[in-house]
C-alpha cells in the first residue's frame, strides 16, 4: 500500500480535535472520515474497511477499548493508533493490548501525527502483504481446486504466473488428475475470462472429422456437410482453445495445427479463404510429450509450439491430505445431490482412502464417492460402506468389511441397471469391479500386496470382460478415458511380444 | 480573523471570588495559551484551516460551557464530567493551556471545587483562549 491514499478514520467526539487531526492530514492525500461516537464508529470501519484508525478513547457511547475490541472480533486488520490525552504507560499498555499499532498523545504536532500514520500504514501492508502471501502458501482451493499440498501450490503458482501473458500452454498428467480443470483456470485467471473457453477432445474425435471440429466447414465441403459449421478454433475467439489429448491428433492434422499455431489463422474445410482469430492455446496429454516426439508420433515443430509453460498435474497419490479434502468435497456435494444425511467419514474410513494409491485419480476418488453416497444411508461413510479394493490395499488390518448393510431391498443390480446419477457421471455405481476371483472371507483374507501395474492390468482387463471388450464402457466403468485404455492394451501387447 | 473571534480581553488573572482551588490551579501556569502548541500549529498549517480550527474551537466551547452549565444546574455529574472532558480535550487541541486545567478539574469526581465557581471560571479562560489565539491567527509565527 503506498503511503499516500490509504483511508484514514478519525474516530474523535470534540469537533476541534477532529477539525485539528483533519487539518494536519489534510497535505498527505490521505482520504478521511469521521466517526464520531462508538457505534458510528464500528458501522463506518466495517463498511469502509479503513486502513488506519485514529483512535479516541473517551467516546460518548462506549470506549475506544471496546471498539478495538469489538472490531478484532470482526477480524478487521485496519491498523489502530489510538490518541490519547494521558500519556501513561497503563494506557499504552492496554492500547497495545487491545491490538493498537502505535498511540499518540494529545496535543500532537503534525511530525508526529504524520510519522506515526505512516509507520502504522507501512506495517499495515507488511501484514497485508504476509497474509496474502500465507494464503497462497496455505490455500486449498483455487479456481474450481481443492488441495493445499506443496505439489498443488506449485500448480496454482505456475497457473497464476502465465494466467496474464498470451502463451501457450502445455498441461501433462495422469488421466484423472484435472487437466481439463488446469486448462479452464488459465482460462478464468486470464484477461481473456470474458470470452469463450472451448475445449476439444482430441482423442475422442473420428480423425475424419478432427479437422472440421477445429476448423469448421463450409457446405458441401463433405458428404453430411449439409451448412457451413464454426470450428472450435473460431468459437474460441478472443479466448481460449483447449485441446486434450493432444498426443492423439493425427500427423497430418498436426501439420494443419502448427500452421494455426504459427500464424494464427486457417482455412475451414471446403473454404477458400484464410480466417484469423485470436486465440490462446492450452494442450494437454497424459503422456510424456517427448518420449511422443523422439517415437515420431508427435512433430517436433509442434511441439516447441505448443510446450511453452508446461504445467505437471501431480497425481493423487502425491497430493497427501488433499484426498480427504477432495472426498469430503464430494461427500457433500452427493450427498446435498441425492438428498443424503451424509456428513463425514469413520477414522478408520478416513485411513483406508489415504493410504490407497488411487491410480484413476480425483476421477476415480469421485466415482468412489457417489457410489458411496448412491448405495448407501447414514450420517458417517464407515469402512463396510468403502469398495473391496481400498479396504485390501489401504485399510489396516482389521477393517475389511464385516457384512455392509444392504442399501436397498432386491435383486443385486447389474452395472447395467443402476440408473445415472448425473449428467457428468460417466461410471455407474459399480465402478470398484471385483477384479479378483472370489475373495476369502474378509476375516480370514491375508493381506495381499502385488505390484500396482498387476492389479492395474488386472483391473482394465476383468472391466473389458465385463463389458464385453467395449473400451469407452469400460474405461467409464474405471473412471478413465479410452485412450488411457488403448495405451495401456499397446503397451502390454509389445511386452507379451517381447516376452 | 472573523469578527466573532475579534472578542474583548479579558483579565487573564483570576478573579478574588474564584474558588480558589480554581486559582491555585491558574497560577500554575503563566500564559492562556501554550506557545508550543498553538504557535507550532499556527506554524504548520494555512491561515485558513487554522482559522477553521479557531471558528471550531469556538462553536464548541459554546455548546460546551453551555452543557457544563445545564449539568451543574441539573445537578448531572456524569454530564458535568463529560462537558468538562470535551472541554479540555479541545482546549489541549489548540494549546488553550489554562482552559484545558480548569475543565480537568470538572472531570475528577475527587475534585471538591465549586461546580458554579468553575464554569465561571470556564467561561473566563475561553474567552481569554479565544483572544490569544485570534491574535496569533493574525500573526503567526514563521512556519518550521
Amino acid at each position: 500500500m503506498a503511503a499516500a491514499g490509504a483511508r484514514i478514520l478519525l474516530v474523535e467526539d470534540t469537533p476541534t480535535q477532529a477539525e485539528v487531526a483533519r487539518a494536519l492530514l489534510r497535505d498527505l492525500g490521505h482520504e478521511i472520515r469521521l466517526a464520531e461516537s462508538g457505534a458510528a464508529a464500528l458501522a463506518q470501519a466495517l463498511e469502509w474497511r479503513p486502513d488506519a484508525i485514529l483512535m479516541d478513547i473517551e467516546l460518548p457511547d462506549f470506549s475506544g477499548f471496546e471498539v478495538m475490541r469489538r472490531l478484532r472480533t470482526e477480524g478487521l486488520e485496519s491498523a489502530i493508533i489510538v490518541v490519547t490525552a494521558h500519556g501513561s504507560v497503563n494506557h499504552a499498555v492496554e492500547a497495545m493490548r487491545e491490538g493498537a499499532v502505535d498511540f499518540i498523545v494529545k496535543p500532537y504536532a503534525k511530525a508526529r501525527l504524520t510519522v506515526t500514520l505512516a509507520n502504522a500504514l507501512e506495517k499495515r501492508a507488511l501484514v497485508s502483504e504476509l497474509a496474502e502471501v500465507k494464503a497462497q502458501l496455505s490455500r486449498d482451493r483455487f479456481l474450481g481446486f481443492i488441495g493445499g499440498s506443496p505439489a498443488m501450490q506449485a500448480v496454482y503458482r505456475t497457473i497464476e504466473s502465465v494466467a496474464a501473458s498470451r502463451a501457450n500452454v502445455f498441461i501433462t498428467g495422469e488421466s484423472g488428475t484435472g487437466k481439463e480443470l488446469a486448462a479452464e483456470a488459465v482460462h478464468k485467471a486470464s484477461p481473456r475470462r470474458q470470452k469463450p473457453f472451448i475445449a476439444l477432445n482430441c482423442g475422442a474425435i473420428p480423425r475424419d472429422l478432427l479437422e472440421s471440429e477445429i476448423f469448421g466447414h463450409v457446405k458441401g465441403a463433405f458428404t453430411g456437410a449439409t451448412d457451413n459449421r464454426l470450428g472450435a478454433a473460431r468459437m474460441a475467439d478472443g479466448g481460449t482453445l483447449f485441446l486434450d489429448e493432444i498426443g492423439e491428433m493425427p500427423l497430418d492434422m498436426q501439420v494443419k495445427l502448427l500452421r494455426f499455431v504459427q500464424t494464427g489463422s486457417f482455412q475451414p474445410v471446403g473454404g477458400s479463404k484464410a480466417e484469423r482469430v485470436d486465440v490462446r492455446l492450452v494442450s494437454a496429454t497424459n503422456r510424456d510429450p517427448w518420449v511422443e516426439v523422439e517415437a515420431g508420433r508427435f512433430r517436433e515443430d509442434l511441439y516447441y509450439r505448443l510446450y511453452v509453460v508446461p504445467v505437471e498435474m501431480p497425481p493423487l497419490r502425491e497430493r497427501g491430505a488433499d484426498v480427504l479434502l477432495i472426498a469430503r468435497h464430494f461427500l457433500a456435494s452427493f450427498a446435498r445431490e441425492e438428498r443424503k444425511a451424509f456428513r463425514a467419514y469413520a477414522p478408520d474410513a478416513e485411513r483406508a482412502l489415504t493410504a490407497y494409491p488411487w491410480p484413476g485419480n480425483v476421477r476415480q476418488l469421485q466415482n468412489v464417492i457417489r457410489n458411496i453416497v448412491v448405495l448407501h444411508e447414514g450420517a458417517r461413510v464407515e469402512p463396510a460402506m468403502l469398495p473391496p479394493m481400498l479396504l485390501r490395499l489401504g485399510a489396516p488390518r482389521g477393517l475389511e468389511p464385516e457384512a455392509p448393510p444392504p442399501a436397498r431391498v432386491g435383486p443385486p443390480r447389474t452395472p447395467e441397471s443402476v440408473p445415472r446419477i448425473g449428467p457428468e457421471s460417466v461410471a455407474p455405481p459399480t465402478a470398484w469391479i471385483e477384479p479378483a476371483p472370489t475373495p476369502a472371507p474378509a476375516e480370514t483374507a491375508p493381506q495381499v500386496f502385488e505390484k500396482l501395474a498387476v492389479v492395474e492390468r488386472r483391473y482394465i482387463m476383468t472391466a473389458l470382460d465385463h463389458t464385453a471388450q467395449d473400451i469407452p464402457r469400460a474405461a467409464a466403468l474405471l473412471g478413465i478415458n479410452p485412450s488411457t485404455i488403448y495405451r495401456k492394451l499397446q503397451g502390454w501387447k509389445a511386452e507379451d511380444e517381447r516376452g | 480573523m472573523s469578527a466573532a473571534l475579534k472578542l474583548d480581553r479579558q483579565p487573564s488573572q483570576p478573579q478574588p471570588w474564584v474558588d480558589p482551588r480554581i486559582a491555585k490551579c491558574e497560577t500554575w501556569i503563566v500564559s492562556v495559551i501554550d506557545p508550543e502548541i498553538a504557535g507550532q500549529l499556527a506554524a504548520d498549517l494555512p491561515r485558513e484551516d487554522f482559522v477553521r480550527i479557531l471558528r471550531t474551537f469556538e462553536a464548541d466551547l459554546g455548546r460546551l460551557a453551555q452543557q457544563l452549565e445545564a449539568a451543574v444546574a441539573n445537578g448531572d455529574q456524569e454530564g458535568y464530567r463529560r462537558a468538562g472532558h470535551s472541554l479540555a480535550g479541545a482546549a489541549a487541541a489548540v494549546g488553550a493551556t489554562r482552559l484545558e486545567r480548569v475543565a480537568r478539574i470538572a472531570m475528577d469526581h475527587h475534585n471538591p471545587a465549586d461546580p458554579r465557581a468553575l464554569s465561571v471560571s470556564v467561561r473566563q479562560e475561553a474567552a481569554a483562549a479565544l483572544v490569544e489565539l485570534a491574535a496569533l491567527a493574525d500573526n503567526p509565527p514563521i512556519s518550521r
